[in-house]
């Protein structure tokens, strides 16, 4: 057995970009490999924008952010978006024409015309599912002829994995908590031999009650999370979020209705931000963030 | 004199000796006010010297066991106490520091270099603006170690699963023997690979406290310093909850000092739970883009329990 030596890792160690400058300063390069980064929000702030978006970017060269790789996507609950995807992988190919040549004669060539080629999309339905897929997804990372290695596997969302089996009994919570460690170990397995950024979304749930309670453990850079105008925690508490290396949070909050100008009618407001809430690497900082049709972006505000 | 063998900053140092605390002997004797207002620091700050003396002195016995277990939830600093410990332990003599090397396991994969890098860079920072102030000359002073020099004395390993662990902690004695300048091995954290499903949980308490026992025989053999970092989890106990370290059971009889890190209120604390010499107190620090450092809160009294 000899010590790794760290002159010889990567400095600073790789990370794949969001596609935006903002959000890529907010995280210091973007998202690490070798790492399990965790984004947590209510359903519809964005998370799974953001999973599409960083699944688009992980194929552009490292010299652009990129991770010159495909991402392996598990989606959990809904089907997966491929008409946003779509959408989003139009825009994105028109903001790097250099990357994908979209011609032809240059398609023969380069696979990598269409980027939705470099999505591999799977669904999963259960944390047992999950756990017996793991060898297929090693051979997968290891042994495929896919025009980019994969580099990226993202999983949308981990907390619908958990949600129907599992009852609020002592022993139910102790097997449920033994699978996080079980499924998170063997993914930090193949993050750290493939150089794999991996990205879990995770749920919230409402914060019940007073400061007591094991919702009410402050986990992290802010003593508490809202969205939506409500205190909410994580899902899958304590044990999940010993699982993974970093959490951001992804809060939303409607401001009302905002009169349009003469042209247009009121339309609704959505603030969105993004917050560090633990990382090896990185101080507190939160960045405010829109969902447009082109894809997710930082505001500097 | 003693306390120049203590692995805390030169700036810590110098206001030790001046203030008369040359041996481990009248350090294990003060308490953390006596020596904050001695020393014009903080609180928090003089529980750490106290801490890191009584870790020394310990380390003089063949009695007691000199291994530290530190838990906390995830953001509270497990990691970023690591990093600083691996970087501290090279302080150089001419420092005032131990000018040792470090064993940093990590099973977590939250080792991060840039971070240590960073870390190491402010130590450097901090340890030429001591000599400088020490030197009373304006000439630049070569601390004679560079943030690269810091990197390369950290014996980093990645663990990823709990046989890789047993097998490593079970080879460290034949490791430190060839790497005498070894002076703290760093486990980061000692139970991730352990709370996974073990068919046999009496085969999980056995090799757990196997592996106690096998790091306690390497403190005392190379006279080191063995910190594991450990996570909480909850145990509900007839209707209530309580925060307790992972597999706490396992370790309770091995260790015999702990150090719990929690959140008061928007601060970061550090409460001795136990140990042999020290009262139980509890001080505030901070994590810094230079590491671990006071809290800059104008609360600083160490709490004592």
């Amino acid at each position: 057995m000899t010590p790794e030596n760290l002159l010889h890792h990567p400095f600073p160690s790789q990370k794949c970009t969001l596609g935006c400058p903002i959000l890529d300063r907010c995280l210091s390069g973007g998202v690490p490999c070798n790492s399990i980064t965790e984004i947590v929000a209510e359903s519809g702030s964005g998370k799974t924008q953001l999973c599409l978006q960083l699944s688009l970017c992980a194929q552009l060269p490292v010299s652009l952010g990129g991770l010159s790789a495909s991402a392996l996507y598990f989606h959990t609950e809904f089907s997966f978006p491929f008409r946003r995807l779509n959408q989003l992988s139009h825009c994105f190919q028109s903001l790097y024409p250099q990357v994908f040549i979209s011609d032809a004669v240059n398609s023969s060539k380069n696979g990598n015309c269409n980027p939705c080629d470099n999505i591999y999309v799977q669904s999963v339905h259960s944390a047992d599912q999950l756990l017996d897929m793991m060898p297929k997804i090693e051979s997968f990372l290891a042994n495929s002829k896919t025009h980019f290695p994969v580099r990226l596997i993202v999983i949308d969302s981990v907390a619908a994995l958990f949600r129907s089996e599992f009852g609020n009994t002592t022993s139910d919570l102790w097997r449920r908590s033994s699978l996080f460690f079980k499924i998170s170990g063997k993914l930090k397995v193949l993050a750290k031999r493939y150089n794999l950024a991996v990205v879990v979304t995770n749920q919230v749930v409402d914060f019940v009650g007073s400061g007591e309670g094991v919702n009410g453990v402050r986990i992290g850079n802010l003593g508490s999370l809202c969205s939506s105008g409500r205190r909410v925690c994580p899902a899958l508490g304590l044990a999940w979020a010993s699982c993974v290396n970093s959490r951001l949070f992804l809060a939303r909050d409607e401001n009302g209705l905002v009169d349009g100008d003469e042209s247009s009618f009121p339309y609704w407001q959505t603030t969105r931000r993004l917050h560090i809430i633990f990382a090896p690497h990185l101080p507190y900082s939160s960045c405010e963030l829109v969902i447009r049709r082109e894809g997710v972006f930082g505001i500097d505000r | 004199m003693e306390v120049c063998r203590l692995p805390l900053s030169a700036t810590q140092r110098g206001k030790l000796i001046s203030a008369g605390y040359t041996s481990l002997s009248s350090l294990s004797s003060a308490s953390a006010s006596d020596l904050a207002r001695d020393l014009k620091i903080s609180d928090g700050e003089a529980l750490e010297i106290l801490n890191v003396a009584s870790r020394s002195s310990r380390s003089d016995n063949a009695e007691g066991s000199h291994a530290i277990i530190n838990g906390g939830v995830p953001g509270i600093g497990k990691t970023q106490l690591g990093i600083q410990l691996a970087v501290n332990v090279q302080i150089p003599p001419h420092c005032g520091g131990l000018g040792g090397r470090a064993i940093y396991i990590d099973t977590e994969g939250s080792f991060m270099v840039e971070r240590a890098l960073q870390v190491a860079e402010a130590c450097i920072e901090d340890m030429s603006e001591y000599s400088r102030f020490l030197r009373k000359d304006l000439q630049t002073f070569q601390v004679g170690l560079q943030s690269k020099d810091i990197l390369e004395n950290i014996y980093y390993f990645r663990v990823c699963s709990y046989t890789e662990q047993i097998a490593l902690v079970n080879y460290l004695d034949k490791f430190i023997t060839e790497h005498r300048d070894v002076k703290i091995v760093i486990i980061d954290s000692i139970t991730f690979h352990f709370r996974q499903d073990f068919d046999d949980l009496a085969l999980r308490t056995r090799v757990l406290s196997g592996m106690a026992l096998k790091l306690m025989k390497v403190a005392k053999n190379f006279s080191l310093a063995v910190v594991l970092l450990n996570q909480v989890t909850t145990k509900h106990t007839e209707g209530s909850f309580q925060l307790g370290l992972a597999l706490g059971d396992s370790w309770s009889h091995s260790c015999t000092n702990r150090v719990i890190l929690y959140w008061n209120g928007n601060e970061r604390c550090a409460y001795i739970d136990k140990s042999p010499s020290l009262r139980s107190a509890s001080a505030p620090y901070s994590v810094t883009s230079r590491g671990i450092r006071n809290s800059t809160s104008n609360y600083k009294r160490v709490k004592m329990m």
